[in-house]
């Protein structure tokens, strides 16, 4: 019985290729041991099929109890590593129990396959999609092997975006009131707005708007929040007065947003917040957070 | 000192800022060179964020501003490039703004904005609204302004005016408008904010920086007038109202004052003549501090040149009846503006004033009521002091003589003697020397006692001492002020004796007011006026038949008389001696003899009485038998009494001398060429030899007191007195007396006692060459020298 | 060449308020090497003026003159020429010529310069000449009616002089000029 997994150099040696790898668009990833590499995209209902090659190292036959290839929807939680939870579980069977001793090649293929979720990586959790191909063997251990791909799922412009309008202010000292043109936006979309002072007692020294991602795992009394500002950007300079009226205009497509997730699988959200912010001439800060809605949106729509 | 230390930080911030600025353009340009878009846009933005300061004065923040600007034309240039080498003008447009601070990419998108209009894939309008309001993102003043002065600089020739490349549809030219006059207001707001910023003891260093910017405000309203596109039309409906509004709605002092200026000398005349209402209008909304008087006047100077730039724009300052406008309109400042300092009220009335000669020349009404009005605030407080003030009333006050170089009409304008009542005394002197000294430019002449009388009246303060002035000393600056109303008074003449002679009776009346001491000055000019007109007179009575004339030289030598009594009470015995003498030659022409008589009995009594000083006695005497000689019309008595006179006053001058040629000079009086019975030989003779006697008595005295005899000349004077009246046929006068003193004098010459006398020798040979010369011309002269022998 | 301007008896202010315009204008500075005034100016901006004109100015006394320190007489030298300056109001009868020539032999001139009758005269004879400028403004005088303003200007070269007078009649300058040639100087005759 080897107890040491992985210390030996795996008996066989398995590769994945999707069929139509090369005329998917390509994601770059960071795989677990942090090297950077790309995996093809694929969106939900999408047919996963490919061929998986097994090949023995330096020919020694290898004896196995069958070989399969998995097709995961994985949740991770950080603070439980290595705890995984499978939400799409598929499996197909490449071969019986048998015997290898050259290389074989085995074609799979999973039909119109639900992937609900979008490939995720967050602060304290991550969704991935996997393919997992293991070769099972009673003693010396299962060899597997992963092969990770994107799944990116796209939304239609939403029917109904209204406009988020709100005055907020503190009596005596700033009122304002703030516009954004919507409440959803779409990853490369623009936010269009303004700012409109009403009452300016204090002596502002400038104005940033700032998108916020809050990661939350976990739930009930377990549960955890991230909160991680992805974009800093200035406003305005300089103090208004009453009556001033300042354009917003922040495009979304250089931040790295990632759209809009609730309850997935009861197990995290991710949500966007915009945060309006004011800093007075002694560095005191005003703020307004207000929840915005980011979606993919289709190539071509 | 804390304003040196805060210098000096200064100047170490600057110095930061530009290293900043040159390091991150170092590496911009490597970007530039690679083609490197992505590092471009780093770079830039880097390097603009020196600009994000608060630590400069506005005069070190131009400095960094200046280099940024260099940097951005290069970047400019590689922008347009790079929509050659496949990127979008639309993308760039984008990819700017994703810049995290915004005044970098504020000036990246400017730049940006620039190439894209130029490449015509979007109207100019469109780009340049965007822009335009983008730039609210930058509230801060200073930063602010420039930042927009970036935006003007970089779309000043992209502007979509008619006529231009970027010429948009028909609204085009709106377009353009609505753009610039959007910056302007913004900037403006900005820049009125930058008074209200920081503690209230640095406000005068804020106004100053404040003045610095200026430009950048009024170069907005600059690049307006020099769009084609803006017509009257344009200008009047739109573009005037709505800066106006930003003008006065700004409620700051300063802008106020600055871009009300900048209106009147950017925009051509023509316009502010068909705005006019709208533009005053605006100036009671002014703040009070403002100081609307230069504005206006500034306003006012432009519509003169502009009215004296060619009679045919002349009509249309009628037709928009420029004049009631302007007048109403200062009325209303000054109405509202309770506390304005008298000056600036007189510096209005004087600009309107100026324009008002300029284009309603003929106006005299108009003239006057300018005068009224100024009169009317004028009056009723104390007389005017302050320097600026009376220096602007005298610029009000000579603005119509120069116009008119004419100070007729100057008379004709009742309210003008008012205002002058409203000076000091030193102002109201100043003004009547400008008055005196106009009318000797102009060579004006005043011809009726009525005018006199006015002008007379105007410029009292030269004729009297008026209240409060105790001057007794006769400085330079009252000879000469009494020195002009001298000349003035040779200005005065009617062709109608009868008017002239109210003329000098006017004249009489106001400088017998003057007082002693001006006296001297001004009554010699009055009298020999008055003997002028005697003379046309007595020139005219050959032609006229003068029953009804009341003019007659006999009642100006009665005034005469009375005027020139007035001397005698001060010490100028001689002036008035000169002139009576000179009024009794005129009476003689006149045939007055009593007259005559009279004035010589004045000259007389003043010679006696008053004349003591020995050198005026000589001229005294001199002028007497001068004039005596002159005379032809005393009968026998009156002759003799006078000429008996005259010939003891000479014998009893002080120095020998003098006596001894005032003798001499008396045996004239007994010999007249043209008259028959005043050949008197005897009486001539007489006199000679009474002169060689008191010369004689000289070389005795000479030789007593010197021990030596005295010059000879004295003798050969009374010589040639001899000639004289030989050759004129006295027989009193015989060849021995000649031939006798000549022997004299050669004795008197050669004697050892005498030292030699080069003048006397002189004297003695040409009156010798003399004899020659007329023995050499033959004839009865010749004879009559032949006889001399020597 | 020596230009000597000869004027007098301007008679400023009594009698007259300024030199005529077109005098004025002709008599521009630094072209004039002497000038000689006969007096009667009467005041110091009138010596001033002259002054600018030229600064060489040489003034006799006249009886309404201001300053009384001019001298009742002078004599001056110029080139081949002696000239002699008198008012003239001294020597009586006043304007005739045999007294003024009295004066020019008791000054034992060539030229003599004088005033007061207003009158401009050039007399010449044996022993020299006498110049009368008459009065540069035209000034009223009593012994002489119809004065128009006249001054002379007096070219001396050599043994020659030529004199300008300049008259201003009914608003025109007129021009007049008189030739002078003087004889070699006379030796003195023995007593």
């Amino acid at each position: 019985m080897n107890f040491i997994v992985g210390a030996f150099k795996p008996a066989c040696h398995i590769s994945v290729a999707f069929s139509d790898g090369k005329n998917r668009k390509q994601i770059p990833i960071k795989k677990d041991n942090g090297q950077a590499t790309t995996v093809p995209l694929f969106h939900s209902q999408d047919n996963i099929t490919g061929t998986i090659i097994v090949e023995p190292v330096s020919g020694k036959k290898v004896e196995h109890n069958g070989i399969k290839v998995e097709l995961l929807g994985q949740i991770e939680m950080y603070f439980n590593k290595g705890n995984f939870y499978d939400f799409t579980s598929l499996v197909r069977e490449l071969d019986v129990p048998g015997e290898i001793y050259e290389r074989k090649t085995f074609q799979f293929e999973f039909s119109t396959v639900e992937m609900p979720y979008e490939t995720y990586n967050g602060v304290n959790v991550r969704l991935r999609y996997v393919l997992k191909v293991t070769i099972s063997r009673g003693y010396g251990g299962s060899i597997t092997h992963f092969q990770d791909f994107v799944v990116w799922n796209y939304t239609p412009p939403p029917s109904i975006n209204n406009s988020i309008k709100m005055e907020v202010g503190i009596e005596d000292c700033l009122h304002i009131e703030f516009e954004y043109n919507k409440s959803k936006y779409h990853l490369k979309d623009v936010i269009i707005g303004k700012i409109y002072f009403l009452l300016v007692r204090i002596k502002i020294k400038n104005m940033d708007l700032e998108i916020r991602r809050r990661e939350s795992t976990g739930s009930g009394s377990n549960t955890h929040v991230e909160t991680e500002t992805l974009a800093k950007f200035e406003l305005m300079d300089g103090a208004p007065v009453r009556g001033e009226s300042i354009p917003i205009r922040l495009f979304l497509s250089p931040y790295e947003l990632t759209p809009t997730c609730r309850n997935i699988n009861n197990k995290f959200s991710v949500k966007y917040y915009l945060n309006l912010v004011l800093v007075d001439e002694e560095d005191r800060r005003y703020f307004k957070q207000q929840e915005i809605t980011i979606y993919r949106i289709g190539e071509t729509s | 000192m804390i304003s040196d230390g805060v210098v000096e930080d200064e100047e170490k911030w600057l110095s930061a800022g530009i290293a900043g600025l040159q390091q991150n353009a170092f590496y911009m340009h490597r970007a530039l060179d690679s083609n490197n878009l992505k590092d471009a846009l780093k770079y830039s933005a880097q390097m603009l964020s020196e600009l994000r300061t608060s630590r400069l004065s506005p005069h070190k923040y131009y400095e960094l501003y200046m280099r940024a600007f260099d940097e951005l034309r290069k970047l400019e240039i590689f922008f347009k490039e790079e929509t050659g080498r496949g990127c979008s003008i639309v993308e760039l447009y984008e990819l700017v703004q994703h810049a995290g601070n915004i005044l970098p990419r504020l000036y990246l998108l400017c730049t940006v904005g620039s190439v894209y209009i130029k490449s015509k894939e979007a109207p100019a309008k469109d780009v340049l609204k965007d822009l335009v309001e983008m730039c609210r993102g930058i509230q801060h003043p200073l930063r602010g302004l420039f930042l927009r002065s970036y935006l003007s600089q970089v779309s000043r020739d992209k502007l979509p005016d008619i006529g231009s490349e970027y010429e948009g549809d028909a609204d085009t030219v709106m377009d353009a408008v609505e753009f610039v006059l959007q910056n302007f207001t913004e900037m403006n707001k900005l820049w009125v904010r930058m008074q209200h910023q920081g503690p209230a003891r640095e406000k005068d260093k804020r106004g100053k920086e404040r003045g610095e910017l200026r430009d950048l405000v009024g170069k907005n309203l600059h690049v307006l007038s020099q769009i084609e596109g803006v017509d009257l039309e344009m200008y009047k409906e739109i573009v005037l109202p709505r800066v106006l509004e930003q003008v006065v709605n700004c409620k700051d002092e300063l802008a106020q004052y600055y871009l009300m200026d900048c209106i009147i000398q950017v925009f051509p005349d023509e316009y502010h003549l068909q705005t006019l209402e709208t533009l005053l209008n605006a100036c009671p909304q002014l703040q009070a501090s403002v100081d609307v008087e230069t504005v206006l006047s500034r306003l006012m100077e432009r519509l003169s040149n502009y009215a004296a730039s060619g009679s045919e724009v002349l009509p249309e300052f009628f037709q928009v009846e420029a004049f009631a406008k302007l007048n109403n309109a200062i009325g209303k400042v000054i109405e509202a503006q309770e506390n304005m300092p008298i000056a600036g009220v007189v510096t209005l009335y004087a600009s309107l004033l100026k324009f008002t000669l300029q284009v309603h020349p003929d106006r005299l009404d108009y003239i006057d009521q300018i005068l009224g009005a100024c009169v009317k605030k004028l009056s009723g407080r104390e007389k005017l002091d302050e320097s600026k003030a009376t220096k602007q009333i005298v610029a009000l006050l000579s603005a119509p003589l120069e116009k008119y170089k004419d100070i007729d009409t100057a008379l004709n304008l009742s309210n003008y003697p008012r205002i002058m009542e409203c000076l000091n005394d030193g102002t109201h002197k100043e003004m009547a020397n400008v008055i005196v000294q106009n009318i000797m430019k102009n060579k004006t002449c005043i011809s009726t006692a009525e005018k006199v009388d006015a002008l007379f009246e105007l410029i009292k303060g030269l004729i009297r001492d008026l209240d409060g002035d105790t001057h007794d000393e006769l400085d330079e600056d009252f000879i000469e002020e009494q020195n002009s109303v001298a000349r003035l008074i040779q200005m005065l003449h009617s062709d109608d004796p009868e008017e002239m002679l109210k003329v000098i009776q006017t004249v009489r009346k106001h400088i017998l007011t003057g007082g002693r001491k001006r006296h001297p000055y001004t009554v010699p000019p009055l009298i020999f006026s008055s003997l002028k007109l005697v003379r046309r007179l007595e020139r005219q009575d050959e032609s006229v038949s003068g029953d009804e004339v009341s003019t007659t030289p006999k009642k100006i030598f009665q005034l005469v008389t009375q005027t020139i009594e007035a001397l005698t009470s001060i010490p100028v015995p001689e002036l008035a001696l000169g002139l009576y003498l000179q009024c009794a030659e005129a009476a003689n022409d006149c045939d007055l003899e009593p007259v005559a008589y009279e004035f010589f009995t004045q000259a007389y009594i003043l010679y006696e009485e008053e004349i003591t000083d020995s050198k005026t006695q000589v001229t005294s005497i001199h002028l007497i038998i001068g004039t005596l000689q002159r005379m032809h019309v005393f009968g026998v008595e009156n002759r003799d009494a006078l000429t008996h006179k005259a010939t003891g006053y000479s014998a009893k001058l002080l120095k020998k001398p003098d006596q001894c040629r005032a003798v001499y000079a008396c045996s004239h009086l007994f010999w007249l060429d043209d008259h028959d019975s005043i050949r008197d030989g005897e009486r001539v003779l007489l006199c000679l030899k009474r002169s060689l006697r008191i010369a004689n008595a000289v070389q005795q005295m000479a030789n007593a007191t010197r021990g030596s005899s005295g010059s000879a000349l004295l003798f050969i004077e009374i010589l040639n007195k001899y000639l004289y009246f030989y050759e004129k046929g006295v027989s009193q006068i015989t060849v021995e007396s000649i031939q006798d003193l000549i022997k004299l004098i050669r004795n008197e010459m050669q004697g050892d006692a005498s030292p030699s006398d080069p003048a006397a020798d002189a004297f003695l040979a040409s009156t010798l060459l003399y004899i020659q010369f007329q023995k050499d011309k033959g004839g009865a002269v010749g004879d009559k020298y032949m006889l001399i022998t020597d | 060449m020596v230009l000597v301007l000869a004027l007098g008896d301007l008679h400023i202010p009594h009698r007259a308020p300024d030199l005529p315009a077109k005098f004025k204008s002709m008599l521009v500075p630094g072209k004039i090497q002497h000038v000689i005034c006969t007096g009667n100016l009467c005041i110091k901006e009138v010596h001033e003026y002259l002054k600018t004109v030229c600064p060489d100015l040489h003034i006799t006394r006249g009886e309404y003159d201001e300053d009384s320190r001019y001298p009742d007489t002078k004599t001056l030298t110029i080139g081949q020429f002696k000239l002699g300056v008198c008012h003239g109001h001294q020597v009586i009868p006043w304007g005739d010529l045999d007294s003024l020539a009295m004066l020019q032999r008791q000054l034992d001139v060539d030229i003599l310069v004088t005033g007061h009758t207003h009158q401009f005269t050039a007399y010449k004879h044996e022993a020299g000449v006498v110049i009368n400028p008459g009065s540069a403004t035209g000034a009223f005088s009593s012994v002489t009616y119809d004065v128009n303003p006249s001054f002379v200007l007096m070219d001396i070269d050599g043994l020659r002089v030529v004199v300008y007078v300049y008259e201003l009649i009914d608003g025109e300058v007129k021009v007049d000029k008189i030739d002078f040639k003087k004889t070699t100087t006379p030796t003195n005759l023995p007593h």
